[in-house]
Order: C-alpha cells, then structure tokens, then sequence
C-alpha cells in the first residue's frame, strides 16, 4: 500500500532535511504541499510533484493517510489537531507543541480519533546516538553522569519566530526538548528535578526578552545526573551556523566521550577560512530524518511499534517547561 | 636572588612528590627538610635521602631546624590547621596543599596565626599556572572575545587516588580527614580558575555530587553551576570519573564563551604519548608547579604579596561546602563572599 502523504508548512526545516529524504523513501506518495505563503508551497509542491494549497481548509479535504506538520512551535498544536479530527496520522516536527497543556491536547484527541501522533526527535536517529547507546549496552556500561551540548550561532534575525518566546519557547524549549530527550533515553530513566539558570547573551535575545543560553543539571532517578547545555550564542562566525554537539558520558565501567573536534573532517584552507567540506556534524543529519520518515511511515502502515512516542516527546518538553520554571524562580523545581 | 631554603611535611598528598622535586631542582629554592608524618613515610624518607634532604620523623622536629625557612606541607587535610598554626608560631612561611582545612573557622585560625606571625601563607591551585590557561586569561584580558559570559570547565578529573601505585592513598577515602572525595579533591583548582578568570566570586551555587561510579564511601564526582556576582555563568564538573584506562592522567578543559569569541582550552600540559596495552599520556613538563613553588619563593625573597593568599583559599573552601550542602539539600545556596 502506498501512503498518501500531505506537508503542511514548507520553511527551513522542509527544505534542509524532509524534502530530500521523502524523494528518497519508496511507498510513499507526498500528494499536497501546503504553506501559508503562496511560492513556498508552489516550490515545495514542484520538487516533489505534489499539488501546492495555501487554504488549510482545502488541503485538509484531500484524501490523505498521514500529514507532516513542520510549521512553527506555536502552530503545532493546532495544526496537529485539526489534521488528527480530519482522519490523518500525523508526524509533527519537534518539540511536539509549545507547552505541555498543547501537547497533551494533541495526544487526547489522536487518541479519540484512533491515530498515530509521532513526533521528530531526530536524534533518535542519529547514528552516532544510535551506535553509542548500542557500545553502552553490549561493553556494559551503566552511565551515570552525562553531559550534552547542543550549541549555534543562531543565524536568524531579530524579528524570526525562533526568538520570540511566545512562538518557539526559546531556546529551552527548541533546542532543550532535543538534550532532555537524549537524557531519557540514554538513562533509561524519569527525571525527578531540574534546575536551570538562562542568559541572554546575544543582542537578538536581549530585544525580544529571551534566553539564549541555558543551562539544565537534571536528576534522574537512580542518583543520576544529567547536564544539559543548549545555546544560541556561541560566537561561531553564522558561516558556521551548524550545531556543535558534545556528550561525555561518565559511567560505571566505562566513559564514552565525543566532540566533534576529535573527530574527522576535511578542511580547506584558502586566504578565507571556509565551513568543512566533510563533517561528521553535517554528515549525520540527512540520513537522520530519513531513517526517522521511514520508521514513522512504516509505523503508520502498521509494520513498527515507535521507537519514540508522543509520550517521550511530551515528557521532554515538560522538563524543559519546568526547567525555565527553574530559571525563572532560581530554584529547584520538581519534574 | 638567593634560594629559599625549605622543607617538606609528610608525603601524605601525593602532589609531595612533584613539589619536593620541584623545590629541590628550583632556581631560587633548596630543599633542606623533609617529614614523614602520616601515610607513606617510608617514601618520604627514600626521597630525602635521594635530594640530600634531612629527614625528621615528625614535622615538630622539622619546625624547630632553624635551617628551614619555609615550608609545603602536604599532611592529611584534618591535620591543616594543627600543622600551619604551628609551622606559624616557629616563623616558617607556609605553602598549604589544598584544600585550605576541613572548615572556615579553621581556615580563619590558620589564616590569622600566619599574620600574627607575619609568614607567608599560600595555597597552591595548578590550574592558573598552566600555560594554555595564562594565554586564554591574557587574551580574555585584551578583550579578544569581548565580555566573558560562560564558562563550562572540567577542572579537573582524574583517575581516583587509589589507583596510584606504590603509595598508601586510603585517607581520601575517609571523609573525616579529607572533608570530602572526589569532588573536594579536585574542585578546588576549577574553582580558583574561575575566580582568576572571572576576576569575580560566585553568589549562588546549585551542585550534584554523589558517590555515582565506584561505590566508594565518599563521593566521586560532582558537577556545579555557579552565578557569579557580575553576571558571568559557569558550570564545572570534577571528580575521579576518569577510569583506569583513560589515558589522561588529568583531565582539565576549558570553554570560555564570550559575546564576540570562543576559547577552547583542551590540554593542560605538553605531553607525549606511549602505546603499549593501552595508551598513555606522559607531561614532560609541569610549568603550573614550577610556577607556584617560584611565585611562592619569590615572594618571600622580594618580600611581595604572594598570588594566592589564605584569604583567597578560605573563599575557594566556602564555595566547595556551599555545593556539598546545595547537593546535600537538593536545592540553591547562597553564597557571601
């Protein structure tokens, strides 16, 4: 059976990873592309030999399995429902919503309708990720101490949704979903508090009354510990705008460490400095989303259990949530 | 400049080893004296043989030896303030293996016998006198990454003492005399880095530190958040979480975040490697001892200020009892400095 697959919103995250990898999976027909501006769904709708829709209301009328929701964090929710009542599956771009009463919304009524809500956390994905919790569990090593960086130079203007707290949920929220889902995962494990302390660093951040630095100590139950540093004003030239990751991983029997500044690449070296030409920072991220699209596809045709649930996705924003409660109060704050 | 003419009190840290042979092969200092108090005074006695030291049983008999002008003291931590207080009261200018004492009341006498007494008293923390972390300093300084705003250090980790070989170890595992294990152990030079760096002290502190990888019955490693006064953010892990195969012996990193740059601050001491079953990192050069043991010289000689006075260290110990009891209470603690 072929699914028929619509998109709603064809921005950033479309174009850099969904785009390329839904031409690459077979068994699936992406029939709509849809956006609120007009030449965004027109192109997207073009690449992909889709029809392009503006009107939400039309687009929802087609005859669709399952639709990509890749909008805004603000529009999730809404977006997600409204799909979920028209008798779509729906994949929804991380963090599942903007806040955690949203989300829960989205997973009462998939829930009503009989369908599947699957969420992108692509790291999930990652075969770095995937590779190091495999070395964890075949070397037995039980880690009791991670720490992870997710770190850019956020190339945006002052005026892009990401800054605006009310329509990303900053930094915490959009970067932070991504680390304390991590954390989750590699602990095996439920957060019991959290607290948070948030900068803002960059003058973007500091107009629109928003942190762009932050940082999460977590502990998980068991006497773990998980440090979570997530940022949007590290002094990278935006040429470099690409995340930098880091994880150190201390744990009984073993540490597993990764920068990506031991890792391979290849440079150029010319009379201006330029982005690598091979990374193992860019190298991972298209087969990601596409190892991720195949397994929520393949989910929906009823051929996979999900390997993250909308339950996973809800428990990350909820640390974050409580985090930049942290934050807020300077004090500890209970998950 | 003439040589400081010093002794050593006990090898119960190990760092007494790099220090006797840094003060022996010192340009302005001689080592005289050694002690054999506490743990691993038959290795103490082998190494004043070795440097031509005279060698005291206990380090009274070492204090009254009117040859010793100054001295390290490197005894168990429970033992700080009995040692220091009356290194003081013989006239010797003191150099304190860290951490400054087991308490800040403690911290104060010792502070206060050294003025009374008008020694100097200094407390060695590494990190300062490595030559990445003056060069990253000096660049923060001239503003090359515009205002300084985060800092995340490992400073720094380390296998745990036990695994030394040939010396007896045990008393960082007692918490009654080192005041605490892993974490006290090594957060203290982290901290002093940050101090230096920051040019500032921390008015809160959030910390995690537990007994997490070994089972031993003091802590193992620790990580802390600190809000500095002027704004500066700083998040710092230290422990013993390295294991036996890591092959570092110290790890100590820096990231400095500032608005306009990045400092990456990876190794603190040239090294070299060797490959055999597994591999290892060997420093051919420690200039951080060499740095505090001449700017301690120094300082008695020309009669200056030394860079790390007792007031500085006792600062350092507030803020490590300040993230022992926000672990302890699972919550924020405020820190006056």
């Amino acid at each position: 059976m072929e699914l028929k697959v619509g998109i709603i919103g064809c921005g950033n995250i479309f174009n850099l990873a969904h785009k390329s990898a839904l031409k690459r999976i077979e068994g699936v027909k992406v029939v709509a592309c849809m956006d609120i501006d007009g030449e965004r769904a027109r192109k997207g709708a073009e690449e992909l030999g889709a029809r392009a829709f503006t009107n939400l209301d039309e687009f929802l009328d087609l005859d669709l399995d399952a639709v990509l929701v890749l909008t805004p964090t603000y529009t999730h929710s809404e977006l997600a429902i409204r799909a979920l009542k028209a008798g779509k599956h729906v994949i929804v771009e991380k963090p599942i919503a903007l806040t955690v009463e949203e989300g829960e919304k989205m997973i009462r009524t998939a829930e009503r309708e009989g369908l599947h809500l699957l969420v992108g956390h692509v790291r999930r994905f990652d075969k770095r990720w995937l590779q190091m919790k495999e070395i964890i569990e075949k070397r037995n090593i039980l880690p009791m101490h991670i720490r992870k960086t997710e770190v850019q130079n956020l190339p945006f203007p002052r005026d892009y949704w990401y800054w605006d707290e009310k329509r990303s949920g900053g930094v915490a929220v959009d970067l932070g979903v991504h680390v304390t889902d991590f954390l989750r995962w590699f602990f095996e494990g439920e957060p019991v508090s959290v607290y948070a302390v948030g900068k803002s660093i960059k003058e973007e951040a500091r107009a629109n009354g928003t942190w762009d630095h932050f940082i999460m100590m977590i502990a998980f139950e068991g006497g773990k510990t998980g440090i979570a540093e997530v940022s949007w004003a590290y002094p990278y030239p935006a040429r470099y705008g690409v995340f930098y990751h880091h994880v150190d991983i201390i744990g009984r029997n073993g540490r597993i460490r990764y920068t990506p500044l031991d890792t391979p690449v290849v440079g150029v070296a010319k009379a201006n400095f330029e982005m690598p030409r091979f990374s193992p920072l860019l190298s991972t991220f298209p087969e990601a989303f596409e190892m991720e699209l195949r397994h929520f596809f393949n989910v929906i045709k009823g051929k996979d259990e999900p390997r993250v649930t909308a339950q996973d996705a809800l428990i990350a924003l909820k640390i974050a949530e409580r985090a930049k409660e942290s934050a807020m109060k300077g004090e500890v704050v209970e998950v | 400049m003439r040589k400081l003419r010093m002794g050593v009190i006990s090898y119960a840290h190990p760092h007494a080893l790099r220090f006797a042979g840094q003060i022996a092969s010192g340009r302005h200092t001689k080592l005289v004296a050694i002690s054999g108090d506490g743990p691993n005074s038959d290795v103490a006695r082998v190494e004043a043989r070795r440097f031509g030291a005279h060698f005291y049983k206990t380090y009274e008999e070492l204090l009254r030896d009117d040859n010793v002008e100054a001295v390290y003291i490197a005894i168990e931590t429970y033992r700080h303030k009995e040692v220091a207080v009356r290194a003081a009261e013989e006239g010797k200018h003191i150099l304190l293996e860290k951490p400054i004492a087991l308490t800040l009341e403690d911290a104060d006498e010792i502070i206060k016998a050294a003025k009374k007494a008008g020694v100097k008293l200094m407390v060695p923390y590494n990190p300062r006198f490595t030559e990445p972390l003056q060069k990253a300093k000096e660049m923060l300084d001239a503003g090359e990454v515009g205002p300084l705003e985060y800092i995340y250090t490992i400073s720094e980790n380390v296998k745990p003492p036990i695994f030394l070989q040939g010396l007896d170890m045990s008393w960082f595992l007692d918490a009654r005399k080192s005041g605490g294990g892993g974490f006290m152990d090594t957060a203290p030079h982290g901290i002093d880095s940050l101090f230096w760096l920051t040019e500032d002290v921390p008015k809160k502190v959030y910390a995690d530190i537990g007994a997490k990888i070994y089972g031993f019955p003091v802590d193992d490693i620790g990580t802390a958040v600190l809000e500095f006064r002027k704004g500066v953010l700083a998040v710092l892990t230290a422990g013993w979480g390295n294991p036996k195969g890591y092959s570092y012996g110290i790890e100590m990193k820096y990231y400095l975040v500032g608005r306009e740059g990045f400092l990456d601050i990876r190794t603190a001491y040239p090294d070299f490697t060797v490959y055999q079953e597994r591999a290892e990192k060997i420093y051919w050069d420690r200039p951080d001892v060499r740095g505090i043991v001449e700017s301690f010289a120094r300082a008695i000689l020309k009669d200056e200020k030394v860079p790390i006075p007792g007031e500085v260290a006792k600062k350092n110990l507030a803020v490590v009892l300040a993230a022992y009891e926000s672990s302890r209470k699972r919550k924020a603690v405020k820190v006056s400095l």
